[in-house]
Order: C-alpha cells, then sequence, then structure tokens
C-alpha cells in the first residue's frame, strides 16, 4: 500500500477483489482439463483438475491425515511461539543474554533440520513428539528475530520518557515494548505458520504411516498422481489459511500505521 | 547557611562517553546553579551538550565526574519523586493510543485512580484547546496538535521541574510562536522551573530569565545572559531595540 489510490482500491468491495483471481483460476483448470483429455495424458503423470476433484471427495481417511498434520504443526508452532516471544523478552532486557544465545539461534536456522530428524526419531521414536519438534525448531527463527527487531522498535524517546517518570522495567515492557512490537510479532508468527506446516510435512516424510506427508510419499512411489495433488491442493489451502488467519488477526491488534513499520 | 537549596545545581559536572572512536567528552566543568521557578534557555550548536544536560539533571545518565543535585538531594531522589516533566523536540508519543490515552500514560505508571486520570488528563487537553480531538490518534493530528499533547503529558501528574529539549523546533513559525505564548502562559501561572535547550537565539532571549551559552567540542558553558526584560512578555516585545539587544548580546556570545 503506497498511496491513497492504493488504498480506496483495497478498500472495495469483496467481489472485486475476488473475482479477477477466480477468473485466472478457471482459465487454468479450463485449459489442464482440456489439454489432458485432448491429448490423452495418462492420469499417472497428469490426472486431470475433475480427477483431482474425483479423489479429493472418495478419500474417506483425508481428514484424519490433514487433522494429524495441523495438530503437529499447531503445537510445534504454538511451543516456538510462546518460547520465542519469551526468550526475545530476555534478549532485549539482558545483554548477556543477546550475545549468549543469538549465535545460536541464528546456527539453529543454520542447520537443515531435516539433518536433525533422524536423531529425533532415535531419541523420540516415530510418534507425534519428534515431528512438533521439527516444527518447533524450524519456526522458531522468525519468532525470535521479529520479535526481538519488534521489542527494539520501541520509539527512543518514548523510553526516556518512560524512565524519567520512574517506570519499572515490566510497566514499560507491557506499556511501550510489546505494544511496539505487535506488528513485528505477527509478521513473524506468519512466517513461522507456514514454516511449521513445512516442517510437519518433511518430518511425515522421513518417518510416518499417517499425515499429510505420508500421504504425498506413498501416493508418490504408488504413481496415485491423483492422491498426490489432493495432498499438494489440502496443503496450499492450509498455507493460505494460516496466512490470511495472521494477517486479519495482525490487523486487529494494530493500527494500520504500525503495520507500515513492520514491512 | 539557612538559605533554601537551589532548585537545580550542577558542581564541576563532566560527561564522557566511549565510543569504539575514542573518548568523547560531552561536557566538562559544568558549573550552574538553577532557583526555584526560574526559566532558564541552554542555548548553542548541535553537539554542545546540551541535550545532555537535560538527561544528567533527570538522572536518565549519571556524570562522569562532579555531582548533580535537585533541592541538595542527588537527581535520582527527584526522579523517585516524579518531579520531571520531559518533553522532547519529536511528539514521541504512542502511536496506538488516543490523545487523551496519551496524556493518561503517565498517571497510569503512577498508579492514580482512574477517574482523576481521564478527569484531570480531560481538563489538561481542554487547556490546549484540543478537548475535541481527546479520541485521535497521533496521526489523525497536526504536528502542533501532537506537540501540544506531548506538553500537557509532562504537565499531568503537575511535576514541578518540566525539561524541554528543542520542543519547538520542529514545527511551522506561526505554530512555534503560538506555542511558546502557551508556554510562558502556563509558566505565569504555575511557575515551575524550566530547562528549556533550544539553537534559537530569539526564543532564548523571548522566553527565558537567564539564557545559558554553550559551545561544543567538548561542551560548556560559555557565558550566562541574564535576560532582564518585563513579564508577561507577548509578540510585541519581538521588535523592541531591548529585545534586540539581548539577541545581538546572545549571538556575540555564541560567535566570540
Amino acid at each position: 500500500m503506497n498511496g491513497p489510490d492504493n488504498a480506496v482500491e483495497t478498500r472495495g468491495r469483496t467481489i472485486d477483489r475476488v473475482l479477477p483471481p477466480l477468473i485466472i483460476l478457471c482459465v487454468v483448470l479450463a485449459v489442464w482439463q482440456g489439454a489432458v483429455r485432448l491429448l490423452d495424458v495418462p492420469p499417472w503423470l497428469l490426472p486431470a483438475p475433475t480427477d483431482v476433484a474425483d479423489r479429493l471427495l472418495k478419500t474417506s481417511n483425508l481428514w484424519y491425515h490433514t487433522g494429524l498434520t495441523v495438530l503437529e504443526a499447531l503445537a510445534g508452532f504454538v511451543v516456538s511461539a510462546v518460547l520465542g516471544v519469551l526468550l526475545s523478552a530476555g534478549i532485549v532486557h539482558s545483554r548477556f543474554l543477546e550475545r549468549g544465545v543469538f549465535p545460536y539461534i541464528i546456527v539453529s536456522n543454520a542447520i537443515p533440520v531435516v539433518a536433525i530428524l533422524p536423531l529425533l526419531t532415535i531419541w523420540f521414536g516415530f510418534g507425534i513428539a519428534p515431528k512438533i519438534m521439527i516444527c518447533t525448531i524450524i519456526s522458531f527463527f522468525p519468532v525470535v528475530t521479529n520479535t526481538t527487531r519488534g521489542l527494539k522498535s520501541a520509539d527512543r524517546r518514548v523510553l526516556e520518557f518512560m524512565h524519567s517518570i520512574n517506570a519499572t522495567p515490566w510497566t514499560i515492557f507491557y506499556k511501550v515494548q510489546l505494544p511496539s512490537a505487535l506488528p513485528f510479532i505477527f509478521a513473524g508468527f506468519k512466517i513461522a505458520a507456514s514454516l511449521a506446516l513445512v516442517g510437519a510435512v518433511v518430518a511425515e516424510f522421513y518417518s510416518s504411516d499417517r499425515g499429510l506427508g505420508y500421504l504425498v510419499i506413498t501416493s508418490a512411489t504408488q504413481l496415485r498422481t491423483d492422491l498426490l495433488f489432493v495432498s499438494i491442493v489440502v496443503l496450499a489451502a492450509l498455507g493460505v489459511m494460516s496466512f490470511s488467519v495472521f494477517g486479519r488477526l495482525e490487523r486487529m491488534v494494530t493500527r494500520g500505521e504500525d503495520a507500515e513499520k513492520a514491512k | 547557611m539557612t538559605t533554601a537549596p537551589d532548585c537545580i545545581a550542577l558542581e564541576n559536572v563532566a560527561l564522557r562517553y566511549r565510543t569504539e572512536r575514542g573518548v568523547i567528552d560531552a561536557l566538562t566543568a559544568i558549573n550552574l546553579t538553577v532557583a526555584e521557578g526560574e526559566f532558564i534557555a541552554l542555548l548553542g550548536p548541535t553537539g554542545c551538550g546540551k541535550s545532555s544536560l537535560l538527561r544528567l539533571v533527570s538522572d536518565l545518565v549519571a556524570p562522569t565526574a562532579g555531582r548533580v543535585l535537585v533541592r541538595g538531594q542527588p537527581a535520582l531522589a527527584a526522579r523517585r519523586a516524579n518531579e520531571f516533566g520531559f518533553v522532547f523536540q519529536e511528539p514521541a508519543l504512542l502511536s496506538w493510543r488516543t490523545a487523551l490515552d496519551n496524556v493518561q500514560l503517565p498517571l497510569e505508571v503512577m498508579n492514580f485512580p482512574a477517574a482523576e486520570r481521564v478527569a484531570r488528563c480531560e481538563q489538561l487537553l481542554a487547556s490546549v484547546g484540543l478537548l475535541k480531538f481527546k479520541d485521535n490518534y497521533p496521526h489523525e493530528m497536526s504536528g502542533g496538535m501532537r506537540q501540544r499533547v506531548a506538553i500537557v503529558r509532562a504537565l499531568a501528574w503537575k511535576p514541578s521541574i518540566l525539561l524541554m529539549d528543542e520542543p519547538f523546533s520542529a514545527l511551522d513559525e506561526l505554530t512555534k510562536s503560538q506555542l511558546q505564548d502557551d508556554l510562558l502562559d502556563l509558566w505565569n501561572a504555575e511557575r515551575k522551573t524550566v530547562l528549556f535547550v533550544t539553537h534559537n537565539i530569539s526564543e532564548a532571549v523571548y522566553l527565558a530569565d537567564r539564557v545559558v551559552v554553550m559551545s561544543p567540542h567538548p561542551g560548556r558553558i560559555k557565558a550566562v545572559l541574564p535576560v532582564k526584560l518585563p513579564r508577561p512578555r507577548n509578540e510585541a516585545l519581538r521588535e523592541t531595540p531591548a529585545f534586540l539587544a539581548y539577541v545581538r548580546e546572545a549571538r556575540d556570545m555564541l560567535r566570540s
């Protein structure tokens, strides 16, 4: 949003915003459908959209797999959101913590999560626990970096004013620093939530007999391409949903011009 | 000695910063006493340490040498007693709070009862003509209005000492002179002790009882110019030969 014209446009009727992408989607699907039928593409190579839709409705345990993956991603995300915000609060208030912990946070982000998976599986088995841990690890970094940046974004003058009236560090934190950080925190949450979903799927690739990641892997090895597409469609929908939920929350707790800062 | 202690006393104060590029002497050998209810202007170019002086007085930074006393006590005691109302060049309001809630902030920190908070803050906003904007957010107000909110925020709990760090320098000429007159009215009514930092010579002369002229590298007090112009002062004063003579004198002190 970089101008008043643009702002007016985005505030336009919902139908004006939804219609253009919907038309594009319909055109793509129609071309896809037509091409598959016309060129007689084998379904294991590229199933037609109608085949995918058919499979979506017929896969009875799809929602069980979906629910499990969402549960893992959500649990991992919540853990990293809580721990991440707490750690950031500590980092902002303690130079020792900042200097001591930040290098390891950066290192943890540099290690490919896939490399830790076998280790977590040895330690915690094939259940849900190592998957949640992977989701936590993968989504931790954006929460900590964004929250720390946000807490530090508080106006220096306002902080001086608070000190001049003898406000306690806790008062300064919840009256000034935390509200200043909210747009940054939600921007971090948005990224973290999509990463948690990636983490859950990757963890299920490696060792699982259920979940969307398992569905993707098994349908690929069995060349059940229609089921593969179903899994991808569901994952995409989940990603879009989490993004829009956090976008909405972000707008609820902050005002327009605050959000500008976080971009 | 039976006389009451000075409101503010700086005794041989020095402030030295250590940076990666070496040691910076922000202030050296500062000796200054301010009487109760006196209006002092700290005048000087950028980098002369006049803002640092306000931070020393309000105990936001500690001096490297010397003593800062407020009514005979260390500055820390005065800060604990909420004696300082701070106003900055930028309004420094909370963007997620309305004008009224911004003014309430210090009263919340000091645990005033809610009903008293609202009543007092509405009265303060009314005194600067902003009552009908009390529910506006900072970005919905002009620069002058925001600065008015910042000023009444610094008055909300009736502190006895007002510290102002170039509060009007970001405003247009008309708003600036309006706010200067508002400030003088307020000062005439309540006689708070005011330390007013500025780099504007005529502003310093117009407002102050004494103009403290400072110079940089290292920051120090160069001269003190008592301004014996009658009060209450108003716009007409700016054209008088006496006023212009003081401005010329202050300018010569700055240059020498």
